[in-house]
């Protein structure tokens, strides 16, 4: 006597087809011949294999990642109240730490998370570099690490400024006067970020363009590349890990540790 | 036509192991999600929840007057004014090394080395480092060079950090530092105003007879007025607009006036060393 095979029932697999039928539409429009489009790129970025051994240090790059959207969504916010003008850009900031509807702490997030954001890029460099996680294949994104930290911290500088209080501006003026002292750029440099020879109208309008649209399209602009490396490329195992992929251990009875470090063939673990 | 390179034996080792690498993480790896998604998510809410507890400390310890420090500091400073300057030349706490690294080197012979040639070097460092660094070699205690190498940056930095965060700042002088200032070095009364002038105004960056505090390479005034080549009229133009002699680190103070410019030209004059 036959096994009746159960199957979903035709009502069922229709309503399967209609709720799925936008990712369907999406994915028919962003796929590339037969590479995978917009939803399969999802599905693969999530899915994808990581190493089993990963640990919570390997969380300081996507918390990074977090804090620069802390900045990023707080800054949006700010903008909307923020006057870049020497004649009413102090006011506005006491309007918004002092009046504006938890203004304070959209100000205040904006001003610490700034610092947090540098931190933790500082601590992911050096979990990188301890790692050795930097080493082939990986070292284009070593590279681009490097540059949003380094756009990061002048993100810091211009940002710096906008309150145009006494700190700010003197700060920034010894500040721009000793990129004046490089060799060759060093006096167009001043000329640029000031706007003219000095600080005034013209230097808070362009510092607030920098830090609001120029760096931050290019931090998102290589975060978005550092990312798809990490993806394409693989996270890295822990150096010291048994399971240290790529190592060349056979499986099997582990050998024997000394100390932290294991001992056998290679070294050269991804 | 295709040329066929040879390949180092090294880039072979090196592509060996990266394709046992992606074979050992389709085997034996674990999924991103959940599995690694979840501790991001934590981590993130941690970094979030921090973020929101400096805001509060920063907020609810200060006040609205730009007096009134908190925990973390002022809501904000008095309001920038170019004429008067109760000069607070002080970055961000990141930029601090910087900073600090600018004591040590003096204008204008090496100041150049702290504003352009540390900073670059580091730059350079930065970038050149998987092209200095080619061993195989991951496990940290096998690599002491490089270990070594981060904890002297790290402590280096560190150092140059928390005294750049202490170093002193300038504060301004009352009656009695004036008078001994002034008996020190041999001052005439009438480099009194200049002297005061001094005070609010140079010496967060100019030592005078072991006042005031030394930054951004800024030279010593004790006997600045013996120098050859010096008098009223060139103090006079170099304090208003210091980049005419080639001097782009130093502010221009020609909104402090006529009448300021003229006394502390004076001052300067008249201090040739002293006692």
């Amino acid at each position: 006597m036959p096994v009746p095979v159960r199957t979903k029932s035709r009502r069922r697999q229709q309503l399967e087809q209609a709720a799925l039928y936008p990712l369907d539409w999406v994915e028919e429009r962003t796929r590339l011949e037969d590479r995978s489009g917009l939803v399969g790129g999802v599905k693969y970025f999530l899915f994808r294999k990581v190493p089993g051994d990963i640990s919570w240090a390997h969380t300081l790059g996507s918390a990074s990642l977090t804090a620069f959207l802390v900045q990023a969504i707080t800054g949006v916010i700010l903008a909307m109240y923020y006057r870049p003008d020497p004649n009413s850009a102090y006011e506005s900031i006491q309007h918004i730490t002092n009046d504006v509807t938890l203004g304070w702490l959209v100000r205040g997030m904006h001003r610490w998370g700034a610092s947090v954001f540098i931190i933790l890029m500082f601590f992911h460099m050096a979990r990188v570099f301890l790692f050795g996680a930097y080493k082939y294949p990986r070292e284009l994104n070593w590279i681009v690490g490097a540059t949003i930290l380094l756009l990061g911290m002048f993100e810091g500088f211009t940002g710096y400024l906008l309150p145009w209080d006494q700190t700010a501006y003197w700060a920034t003026i010894v500040g721009v006067n000793l990129q004046g002292t490089g060799p060759f750029v060093g006096p167009f440099l001043v000329n640029v970020l000031n706007g003219g020879a000095d600080i005034g109208v013209e230097t808070l309008s362009r510092f607030y363009a920098i830090h609001m649209l120029l760096l931050p399209g290019a931090i998102f602009a290589l975060i978005g590349l550092h990312l798809w490396l990490v993806v394409r490329i693989g996270v890295s195992s822990q150096p010291w890990s048994p399971e240290a992929a790529g190592s060349g251990e056979p499986e099997g009875p582990k050998p024997a540790r000394t100390g932290l470090v294991r001992t056998g063939r290679g070294g050269g673990a991804q | 036509v295709t040329v066929q390179r040879r390949k180092s034996p090294r880039a072979l080792e090196r592509e060996a192991q990266f394709k046992q690498y992606k074979a050992d993480v389709a085997k034996r790896g674990k999924p991103f999600y959940p599995w690694a998604m979840f501790h991001d998510t934590v981590m993130s809410l941690v970094v979030v929840c921090v973020i929101i507890a400096l805001a509060c400390v920063w907020y609810f310890t200060s006040g609205e007057d730009p007096e009134d420090a908190g925990l973390l500091g002022v809501r904000y400073a008095e309001p920038a004014d170019p004429g008067t300057t109760t000069f607070v030349p002080r970055p961000d706490w990141y930029f601090y090394f910087l900073f600090y690294l600018l004591r040590i080197f003096k204008w204008p012979e090496s100041v150049i080395l702290g504003t352009v040639g540390i900073p670059t070097i580091l730059i350079i460092l930065l970038y050149a480092l998987p092209f200095l660094d080619l061993r195989r070699e991951r496990r940290i205690l096998r690599r002491p060079v490089a270990v070594t190498a981060l904890l002297l940056t790290a402590v280096s930095m560190g150092v140059l950090t928390y005294k750049g965060a202490t170093a002193e700042e300038a504060t301004a002088a009352g009656g009695e530092t004036i008078d001994r200032v002034l008996a020190d070095n041999d001052l005439p009364e009438s480099s009194r105003q200049g002297l005061e002038l001094y005070f609010a105004n140079c010496s967060s960056c100019h030592t005078y007879g072991g006042e005031g505090s030394s930054n951004f390479g800024a030279p010593d005034l004790t006997d600045i007025g013996a120098q050859e080549g010096t008098n009223a009229d060139f103090f006079k133009r170099y304090v208003s607009d210091p980049s005419q002699f080639g001097n782009t680190v130093m502010p221009k103070f020609g909104a402090l006036g006529e009448e300021n410019l003229q006394a502390i030209a004076d001052f300067l004059v008249a201090s040739k060393g002293g006692g």
